[in-house]
């Protein structure tokens, strides 16, 4: 499997970049680490005219402390030298978990924190290469208007399969998204779309340049159940975080990632504990509500069944740990 | 086309006569006696380690040929389809492209007599090769292979074995009835009488999934077949000689002109034993174009040029009398062939045999039949169909005691065969340590202080099984040879036949030849892998490699011996017979100051009178007409912990004792356990090809999920040495020994864990697990409110 035939810019200046994404428009693809770019390039899921490289870009690459105590993170920083970071990893308990948790130690080595916010979500009629997927019809992801995964649906259901984006959004971090001319403030719990192919509000020619993490408590937890330990994309992950002391909580959030095309808030389990505190009952209570807000869990890498159970047991496992700290 | 019915093909044997001692084989026995050996025993590091490891080793993928071109194959992407038509004409005019073949250029060739190099009319599997190009380089192609025109007409198919044997179903090859390829039945002793004088019968049905053998090293054939008398083949693979007389027919060769080298060989697991169509279709290619061609396999193509399990369905019956005495077993398999029939019921027999032969059956009967299928045509996987058989009957033990309230391990211990049983296929245990290797195993695991009183959720399992080391049927003969070459410097080289797919044979061979010698395996040379060196070996499968490879090196070096005590004897004033060759040294048994080096030795046989240099030859051909002469025997136990959330298994540690004979080499020994243990546990708990409609959904080594080292048990080794009087110094075999039991054992263990209930299902997946943990945790709360 080769590489498709493609020219690479390694930009010089964040606005160099930003100009020759402008000036490129869908022919261009970013890439950072290459972890995933280049392995879907080979399975011809990508085909840019242009790679355009932002490693090594030095606006991308801070980790900083800002007056308010947020803490504001470049996208092309490595996964590997976030997880110790004072800021980064050594900050916020449940983004270090989840960093720890990306594929393997050579992956989190080359890829980057705006990789894994980016990372193209996931099927298996689509991960494998252009031959193999000459034996099915296209699908939305490729040139038809068909799900293979839920043949009735009327849009993708790749899976996003991400680590770090159910840990930031529990965190409340804010993603900073620039093009040509142009920059804009999303908090990342509005940054994805539940749609496969359209699966992020960037828009043409636009990166994300900065994460910016707000101070929060120490109460906060990520879980990853994955077929086997490391080198592996999740079944499903949980991050949780909360104020309060003991059983007694204030603003908790949780977060579901991997069941689904992007990563789902539970509003209603987080209301029934923030209301009767983490009490077991409180908790069951909580867990039998995941099943609804959920919506529709497919057999993509793991039975529907099956994957429903897990996302139960994310949600007690990850509400008894936030009781323990 | 005519309908072929295949009828069921039936076969009896009475319960042979165990009053004869050897009733199949009268030949001359070795010494059983543990002598004090000096090499062998002790813990070799592979000579090949250190160039493995710094990726210095050289694979087929590595060979780069003058002018060679890169072959690719264009293959089906339906299960069913008829071929309308077939335009290579735009491929053909696409510059670089050399040359591309169809079925209509390649006249009468097939592969191996049984499926077609490249489908014609119709295809019947995913996967199937249609075309082939050759091109200057890959990603051209790989554009020619996109310019082949296909007009398909999509046909009815047949994706399990459940719907390919419904009345009516489509006929995957269009000829054969209800899609039955073989039904084959064998009756071994009393069965009917066991089961109906039986006091208690349990039943059980176990299903295993698609497989792949997961080599490190995928699929690759480089050819060299530019001159017409003289066919080179780089490629991995068990057996050169078999591909040798699979090919030089097939191209109009002698078996001479047919080169194999194989190099190294980056795993095997039962999945590299015959010549497949990629090799053809090299050879073609090269033929064709008269330059060298290399055809590699993708990620995802490797997962259908591979012959590995398709899904298997058993039934098991087994009769009890109430003393716990096992009396017999009824054995059904459904094995899916895939789309080509090939020779898995016998396999299936095979299966059945080893892993009853443990016990002194009254009865046995067996059924396969194997099923055509629009599937990838399938074969073995590591441990064969001889893991499942064996996890099945197994668990159907350890459920069986635990119904019948007694310890699964008294009831293995007391139904296990002792030295010198004649089993009911005939086959004479010459050495066996199953009982010992049972209170080994029992001991070191505290079994008895443990069993049924760990914490929930936890489980002890115990697991025997036995496997035959070599098994002659192939030919008439099973020959291996080896040739010595003593170096004037007094390096010794080993000249061998036998692939080392990793297992560490070649340096179990200079490990046998430095004991004959007296002289450091790390000061020896293993020449292996090209048929134009190395003498004739059948290959590397059955657990031949120890037994008959290692007794033709023994051999081999007992002639260089002989040749090299003509001087000493003379030179030293001692009778010939009376020499010990010994670390480093040539010495009198009775007056050690009587002595020289090695070296030097070999440094004047060659520069005495005659220049004699010293080249040892020898052979080793199994002295039975077909068969075995020795099988390995082992016990293990496994302790899992299932997490009752969310169904995952963890397995803790496995305790492993194995009567391989004699440990030639203990560190290889305890490589070979960590190897066996590890894909046991893979194939019962992790791997599956997952299909929808007969594409395989996750052919990566991504998804297709197997354990890394974190999931690695502790193991705990334990090598018993009964001194077989057929292996050399007693050697017999830990190929695929272990694995089987393994299986047995963590799949038992899983059971144990919930309480006895029974896991038909392979792998025992953490969805599969958990519905099995609910069904238990239903019924114990269902017994709760009934008490």
């Amino acid at each position: 499997m080769l590489l498709p035939d493609h020219s690479y810019v390694k930009a010089e200046s964040l606005e160099e970049c930003l100009k020759t994404l402008r000036e490129t428009g869908e022919k261009a693809k970013v890439i950072a680490g290459g972890t995933d770019v280049i392995f879907n390039m080979r399975l011809k899921l990508f085909q840019p005219e242009v790679a355009v490289s932002i490693r090594g870009l030095k606006d991308l690459l801070q980790v900083e402390e800002l007056d308010d105590g947020s803490v504001r993170i470049g996208a092309a920083c490595r996964l590997a030298d976030l997880i110790d970071h004072p800021l980064a990893g050594g900050r916020y308990p449940a983004f270090r978990q989840s960093l720890e948790a990306v594929a393997s130690t050579h992956i989190r080595n080359m890829g980057t924190l705006g990789g894994n916010i980016c990372l193209e979500t996931r099927c298996w009629y689509t991960n494998n290469s252009d031959q193999w997927r000459e034996g099915l019809q296209g699908c939305y992801k490729t040139d038809s208007e068909l799900c293979h995964v839920i043949k009735s649906s009327t849009k993708c259901h790749a899976i996003n399969n991400s680590d770090t984006p159910p840990a930031l959004i529990a965190l409340g971090a804010t993603l900073t998204l620039q093009k040509e001319g142009a920059k804009r403030e999303v908090p990342i719990a509005e940054f994805y779309r539940a749609d496969g192919v359209d699966f992020s509000v960037l828009g043409p020619g636009e990166i994300v340049t900065h994460v910016t993490i707000p101070p929060v408590s120490d109460r906060q937890v990520f879980i990853k159940i994955t077929p086997r330990k490391g080198m592996d994309f999740s079944l499903g992950a949980v991050a949780a975080r909360c104020d309060g002391e003991g059983e007694q909580i204030s603003n908790i959030i949780i977060v579901l990632g991997s069941l689904v095309t992007a990563p789902v808030v539970l509003d209603k389990p987080a209301q029934v504990v923030l209301e009767a505190g983490l009490t077991d009952d409180a908790i069951e209570k909580a867990a039998d509500l995941v099943r609804d807000e959920l919506g529709e869990v497919s057999n993509l890498y793991g039975r529907s069944i099956y994957k429903r159970q897990i996302a139960i047991v994310l949600v007690k496992r990850a509400l008894t740990q936030l009781r323990e700290q | 086309m005519a309908r072929e019915t295949k009828t069921v093909r039936e076969t009896k044997v009475g319960t042979p006569d165990r009053s004869r001692r050897r009733p199949r084989f009268e030949g001359e026995l070795g010494s059983r006696e543990k002598t004090d050996l000096d090499v062998i025993g002790k813990r070799q590091p592979r000579l090949d380690g250190p160039e493995k490891v710094s990726g210095r080793s050289i694979f087929a993928d590595d060979v780069q040929l003058p002018g060679m071109l890169c072959g690719k194959i264009l293959r089906s992407r339906y299960a069913h389809a008829r071929i309308l038509s077939l335009d290579t004409s735009k491929a053909e005019a696409l510059p670089g492209v050399k040359a591309v073949i169809t079925a209509k250029d390649i006249g009468e060739i097939d592969v191996n007599g049984r499926e077609p190099v490249f489908a014609s009319d119709a295809v019947t599997y995913i996967g199937e090769e249609i075309a082939a190009v050759a091109a200057l380089d890959e990603l051209t192609a790989e554009k020619a292979l996109e310019l082949i025109e296909i007009e398909y007409e999509e046909l009815p198919a047949v994706m399990n074995m459940r719907r390919a044997l419904k009345e009516g179903a489509p006929l995957v090859d269009g000829k054969t009835e209800g899609n039955l390829w073989s039904d084959d039945i064998d009756n071994y002793g009393e069965v009917e009488p066991a089961f109906e004088t039986a006091d208690y019968i349990f039943e059980e049905k176990y299903e295993a999934g698609v497989t792949h053998n997961l080599f490190a090293e995928f699929h690759v054939a480089v050819v060299d077949f530019s001159l017409p008398d003289k066919l080179t083949l780089y490629t991995p693979t068990q057996t050169s000689y078999l591909m040798q007389h699979a090919l030089a027919p097939a191209f109009g060769l002698t078996l001479s002109q047919v080169q194999i080298i194989h190099l190294n060989t980056g795993g095997a697991f039962s999945g590299r034993g015959s010549v497949r169509p990629h090799h053809y279709i090299a050879i073609l290619l090269s033929r064709e174009t008269r330059r060298p061609v290399k055809i590699f396999a993708t990620g995802d193509e490797e997962f259908l040029v591979c012959r590995a399990l398709g899904e298997n369905k058993y039934k098991m019956r087994m009769a009890l009398k109430k003393d716990g005495t096992i009396t017999a077993f009824d054995m059904e398999a459904e094995m899916d062939g895939g789309a080509v029939g090939t020779e898995v019921g016998y396999f299936g027999w095979m299966a059945g045999l080893c892993n009853s032969w443990v016990f002194p059956l009254e009865g046995l009967r067996m059924r396969r039949r194997c099923v055509l299928t629009n599937n990838r045509p399938n074969f073995l996987g590591h441990g064969g169909l001889m893991l499942s058989t064996n996890a099945a009957i197994m668990q159907l033990i350890n459920t069986t005691a635990k119904k019948i309230d007694r310890d699964p391990i008294d009831l293995l211990y007391q139904n296990a065969i002792e030295e010198g049983h004649t089993g009911l296929s005939g086959e004479w245990f010459a050495s066996c340590g199953l009982r010992e290797c049972i209170e080994t195993v029992r001991k070191a695991s505290d079994w008895d202080n443990r069993y049924g009183k760990l914490e929930s959720y936890h489980g002890l399992g115990v697991g025997i099984g036995s496997m035959a080391a070599g098994a002659k049927g192939a030919f008439r003969h099973d020959t291996s040879a080896v040739m010595v070459r003593v170096g004037e410097d007094g390096i010794v080289t080993v000249y061998t036949g036998i692939p080392d797919m990793g297992q560490g044979t070649h340096t179990t061979m200079a490990v046998i030849v430095a004991e004959v010698l007296g002289i450091d395996p790390n000061d020896m040379k293993v020449i292996a892998g090209d048929t134009d060196l190395t003498p004739i070996d059948v290959g590397a499968f059955a657990q031949r490699g120890t037994i008959q490879t290692g007794n033709a090196a023994r051999n081999a070096a007992l002639d260089a011996r002989e040749q090299l005590t003509v001087y000493a004897a003379g030179k030293l004033e001692v009778d010939k017979d009376d020499l010990v060759f010994r670390g480093g040294k040539v010495y009198a048994q009775n007056a050690p100051d009587k002595s020289m080096g090695f070296e030097d030795l070999v440094y004047k046989t060659l520069h005495g009178k005659e220049g004699r240099s010293v080249m040892g030859r020898g052979f080793y051909n199994s002295p039975l007409q077909f068969g075995t002469t020795s099988w390995s025997f082992g016990a293990q136990i496994a302790e899992v912990k299932v997490d009752p959330d969310t169904g995952e298994v963890q397995v803790l540690k496995v305790w492993v004792a194995h009567d391989l004979g004699r440990a030639i080499n203990p560190l290889a020994c305890e490589g070979q356990i960590d190897g066996q243990v590890y894909s046991a546990m893979s194939q019962i708990l992790y791997e599956e090809v997952q299909t929808d409609a007969g594409l395989y959904l996750n052919p990566s080594r991504l998804e297709y999920k197997v354990p890394r080292s974190y999931e690695m048990p502790e193991i705990d080794y334990h090598l018993i040495e009964t001194i077989d009087p057929f292996g050399p110094f007693g050697a017999k075999e830990i190929g695929e020994g272990i694995i089987v039991v393994s299986g047995g054992a963590i799949a038992a263990a899983v059971s144990d864990a919930l309480g006895g209930e029974f896991i038909g299902e392979m792998p025992m997946a953490p969805w599969r697990v958990l519905k099995h943990v609910k069904r238990v945790q239903r019924q114990e709360a269902a017994g709760r409110s009934a008490a």
